[in-house]
């Protein structure tokens, strides 16, 4: 009987613990970026690191990246991540799409945050445990196409990407719509060089090289989405600039607020990456998780424009906020 | 004009670093050292150039550096290959993987995981006062930083000292046949030494002149081949100063034209141009004959006595 | 004598090597903060912690046993072949061609992908080897020259030719045309076993063959075998086309079992990691096998050291380097004149002693 007693008491004892036990040792949350551009190359792969840095320290979450990875390397890196059990990964591209779904196949338990993955990815998912973080490409464009047509002299500018994915070219066909539509108010006509592709997010050598080939035919404002290859093309605009002894070829930084890295920068569109990844960690917290398409758009404060520069005289940006005010209220080229 | 300018002008801007690398190997060759290690050397020069110049705010110093760091790194390909009689090849294969790897090491080390762009100040152009203002060639060769008149200068001095002066044709005699050069009172293992002190400095400049004269920021991998383009370019060249000058400005055209014809949108893919290196250095040796050129000693083991 | 000079380079400077690259690994990770116990365990669990992880180094080692066997075999026939990586990707490019463009799918699909990939592999192989007979060329150089002329030619077709959406790459190999998986829950596919089976098979025909007796007959000693009235040029052109037919497979291997498609940085680097593979294996078909699982479980551990304990994976790719570094130099300072009468000398002071 002594013993029966003793024993219910330790079984009841225990269930008791057992949830306590787990609650007691709040789970340790982790994150894990892959990049395959560096993350100190001052764009694209460093914003999109603080982005998660500030999300993880907002929510306690620990996080590790692994950048400067090959192109052929990123199915192995997120598998690495997903075997030591990181609740996320965290890859902020819409070149990552393959592996990421092929990772998350293998990997059911592990969430994804796939920045600027397609609207249709989460579906392509088995597992329903992909998101689709999407900043609104063609409204990046516009934000950088209107100052670009704004402020041209020679009514030529140019778009520097690094890989031909569709989010990058949303963001050379916004830019490109806002910059004629912007000019044409002004009665004027822009063109606007056909983009090129670096390739790859690291060449910063092959960023110096368009720019100068690009100023050659005329552009003089500048948009790019390719990390480390958009810090060559701004070094190539400041040496030209220097030579000419004024500063009158400009540059449009992404997707962080930069002004002031560069001379030439005269202002950043701004992505708030840090306020979704957020949203998927808070997800991974309460199990919800998955299967969704968060969306960043000017409405929505997903995406601003950043400061600007003195270089844009105070009309241009009165007319410039005008613009933003129009976009904002979707009024904007309808 | 300015389309041709503008090209030729990159022409020279690609052609620099290629032109430093390939001298060394030159060097390399010339006393019987094949060394197809140049992609590592190139790596870890440049890395070592950008963070001195970023730590000392001074660019020579950095390229001083780069120099030092990768003819360090020589030493071991030296050691292996003159004191063992280790494969060429193979041991510049070797270096090919471990310099990279230690450049990218030291690299994460020091920057860890920051995400601040480090930039740095590029070597200043000196234009030559009278010369500069020829039109098309003042630009072109007199408006330019002073490591592309060391360049061309070294391109001068590289054919006068191998045709004209007896030192020159007895380090070349070391090339030919190290064991008559011995009986000749030589010092062929002295000789070898020196060609890979003098490679290991040429392309840990050429590296250098990358992240000190042309980029002012560190990427990994930022060598991109050009080490067996240099390679390809001593072969091109025939082993000779002004060969080399002119095959790597022939592939600097090449590199240049490519970037042209990406951003005129051509429609041809960008990556046949990049073969004409390959392609032109297959097709020479084909029409010219691998073994009448080039020193004869090449890549040979020497020992001092057969025992 | 010469026995034991042998066993000395086969075992001893290789394990020699391995042991002083991981001591200068453990000094460089002192050095900076990290405890080396702990980030050699995280190194080992990364490749060997749990059956995925298995499953990633044996999938990693397979095509550096291809390329590897593919050295094994040239150098072993006295070829420098080093192009093994130019000719593991047009090995890849046939077999993508052949599951992309055919139509054919499933068993068909892979036999004739893996044909095509050893066949086009020995197309590649069979350039420098007629170079080298007919024009007397340096078959390194130009095999090196036509390792980045097939890296080249591989991104215009993921770039154009072969491009599939938005991303620069090729599609995918339809799934029913991929190699299967052996065990579930791991990576690794029947291409691991076909890497085995051929080394095993390289092995038979070196070593227990007279058609491979004559080659390495021509690899040991040219001029010998040519007064014996070996076809000495015949040879060499076989070697080489043999050795790329091998790379070529393993292209296709990868292509079919693990990668799926052509992208950017496809087998970079490969063909020298299997030079190097060749070499601390002594070219032997077996022992290059071993190290090539060697270097795959010191990749695949690589990350899990670096997300565990911050080392950065550079350590790892500096080991790899100094295992070479160090093996290459053993073995010449094995194969020195001094060093052979060192040998002689102690073993006649041996001899005195007895």
């Amino acid at each position: 009987m002594k013993k029966a007693l003793a024993l219910m008491l330790t079984v009841s004892m225990t269930a008791l613990a057992f949830p306590a036990f787990t609650q007691a040792e709040a789970k340790d949350y982790k994150i894990a970026m892959i990049c395959d551009s560096s993350i100190n190359d001052g764009g694209w792969g460093a914003a999109c690191y603080n982005a998660m840095v500030a999300a993880a320290e907002e929510n306690s979450w620990t996080f590790e990246v692994t950048d400067s990875i090959a192109q052929n390397e990123y199915y192995e890196s997120i598998v690495s991540y997903c075997s030591l059990g990181y609740d996320i990964i965290y890859a902020p591209g819409n070149q990552y799409t393959d592996a990421v779904l092929q990772a998350a196949e293998e990997y059911p338990d592990v969430a994804f945050a796939l920045l600027n993955g397609a609207a249709t990815t989460p579906d392509e998912a088995v597992n329903g445990n992909v998101t689709s973080l999407l900043p609104n490409a063609q409204q990046i464009g516009w934000i950088a196409g209107a100052l670009a047509g704004l402020m041209t002299k020679t009514n030529t500018i140019a778009f520097i990407g690094g890989m031909e994915l569709d989010t990058t070219l949303g963001k050379y066909q916004g830019y490109a719509e806002a910059a004629k539509y912007v000019a044409e108010q002004d009665g004027r006509e822009v063109s606007v060089l056909d983009p090129v592709y670096a390739g790859s997010f690291d060449a910063s050598d092959k960023g110096i090289e368009f720019a100068k080939a690009m100023m050659d035919n005329g552009a003089d404002v500048f948009f790019g989405d390719a990390s480390a290859v958009d810090s060559g093309a701004r070094q190539a605009i400041d040496e030209a600039n220097k030579a000419a002894g004024e500063i009158k070829v400009f540059d449009i930084a992404q997707p962080a607020d930069i002004l002031g890295q560069n001379e030439c920068i005269i202002c950043s569109q701004v992505t708030d990456n840090s306020a979704m990844i957020s949203l998927c960690m808070k997800g991974v917290e309460e199990g919800t998780f998955g299967g969704e398409t968060i969306y960043g758009t000017l409405q929505n404060g997903g995406l601003s424009a950043g400061a600007i520069s003195d270089l844009v005289p105070a009309e241009v940006q009165d007319q410039y906020k005008e613009y933003l005010q129009q976009m904002m209220d979707e009024k904007f080229m309808a | 004009m300015s389309f041709v300018a503008n090209l030729l002008l990159a022409t020279v801007r690609m052609a620099i670093p290629l032109l430093f690398i390939a001298m060394g190997e030159l060097y390399s060759e010339r006393a019987g050292m094949v060394n197809i290690g140049l992609e590592g050397l190139a790596a870890i020069g440049s890395l070592v150039g950008f963070l001195v110049s970023f730590v000392t705010g001074n660019n020579w110093i950095g390229i001083l550096c780069g120099a030092l760091a990768a003819i360090a790194v020589n030493m071991i390909y030296a050691f292996a290959t003159i004191q063992l009689c280790a494969n060429h090849t193979v041991y510049g294969m070797a270096m090919n993987i471990f310099a990279p790897a230690l450049a990218s090491f030291i690299y994460r080390v020091y920057f860890g995981k920051g995400s601040d762009l480090s930039q740095i100040q590029l070597m200043k152009g000196i234009a030559i006062p009278g010369l500069k203002d020829i039109p098309f060639l003042g630009d072109l060769l007199f408006n330019q930083t002073p490591m592309v008149y060391i360049a061309f200068l070294l391109v001068i001095f590289t054919v006068i000292f191998f045709k004209s002066t007896r030192a020159g044709l007895n380090y070349k005699a070391v090339g030919e046949n190290p064991k008559a050069a011995a009986t000749l009172g030589i010092d062929v293992i002295k000789t070898k030494y020196l060609a890979c002190v003098i490679c290991g400095a040429l392309a840990g400049i050429g590296g250098a002149y990358l992240t000190t004269c042309y980029s002012n920021t560190y990427t990994e991998g930022n060598i991109a081949g050009r080490g067996f383009i240099a390679l390809a370019a001593v072969i091109f060249g025939r082993w000779s100063g002004g060969g080399i000058l002119i095959a790597c400005l022939f592939f600097g055209f090449c590199d240049a034209l490519q970037i042209r014809l990406q951003v005129a949108s051509i429609g041809i893919p960008y990556q046949f141009f990049q073969m004409i290196p390959y392609l032109a250095t297959v097709l020479a040796l084909s029409i010219i004959g691998g073994r009448k050129l080039g020193p004869k000693a090449s890549g040979k083991p020497y020992r001092k006595e057969e025992r | 004598m010469g026995k034991l000079r042998k066993s000395l380079t086969g075992v001893v400077v290789p394990l020699l090597s391995i042991l002083l690259a991981i001591l200068i690994g453990a000094i460089i990770m002192l050095c900076l903060g990290a405890n080396p116990a702990v980030a050699l365990k995280n190194l080992v669990i990364g490749a060997f912690g749990s059956k995925p992880n298995i499953g990633t180094t044996l999938t990693k080692s397979t095509p550096l046993i291809f390329t590897g066997l593919c050295a094994c075999f040239a150098y072993k026939c006295g070829v420098f072949n080093l192009g093994g990586e130019g000719q593991f990707i047009v090995g890849s490019i046939a077999a993508c061609y052949v599951t992309l463009t055919t139509g054919i799918t499933g068993f068909p699909a892979m036999l004739l992908a893996m044909i095509a990939g050893a066949v086009a592999g020995g197309i590649w192989g069979f350039i420098p080897g007629i170079l080298k007979i007919t024009r007397g060329q340096n078959e390194m150089i130009i095999s090196i020259m036509f390792n980045y002329i097939a890296t080249l030619l591989m991104g215009v077709i993921y770039t154009n030719w072969l491009r599939d959406g938005s991303v620069p790459q090729t599609a995918a190999v339809p799934k029913e045309s991929m190699l299967p998986r052996i065990v579930t829950g791991m990576r690794m596919t029947w291409g691991f076993v076909i890497a085995i089976v051929l080394g095993i098979l390289i092995y038979y025909f070196l070593y227990r063959t007279s058609a491979g007796f004559r080659l390495r007959a021509v690899g040991l000693n040219p001029t010998a075998s040519r007064f014996n009235g070996f076809p000495v040029k015949r040879f060499i052109l076989i070697s080489f086309i043999v050795s790329g037919a091998i790379a070529g497979l393993g292209g296709s291997v990868e292509l079919l079992g693990t990668q799926y498609r052509l992208i950017n940085g496809y087998a970079s680097g490969y063909g020298f990691d299997g030079v190097a593979m060749a070499l601390i294996g002594q070219l032997n078909p077996i022992a290059t096998i071993v190290v090539a699982l060697f270097f795959a479980a010191l990749r695949a551990g690589a990350t899990t050291m670096q997300a565990a304990t911050g080392v950065p994976t550079s350590v790892s790719d500096i080991i790899q380097a100094l295992v070479i570094v160090f093996t290459v130099a053993g073995m010449a300072l094995t194969q020195l004149p001094e060093f052979t009468a060192f040998l002689q000398k102690h073993r006649r002071e041996e001899a005195k002693k007895a």
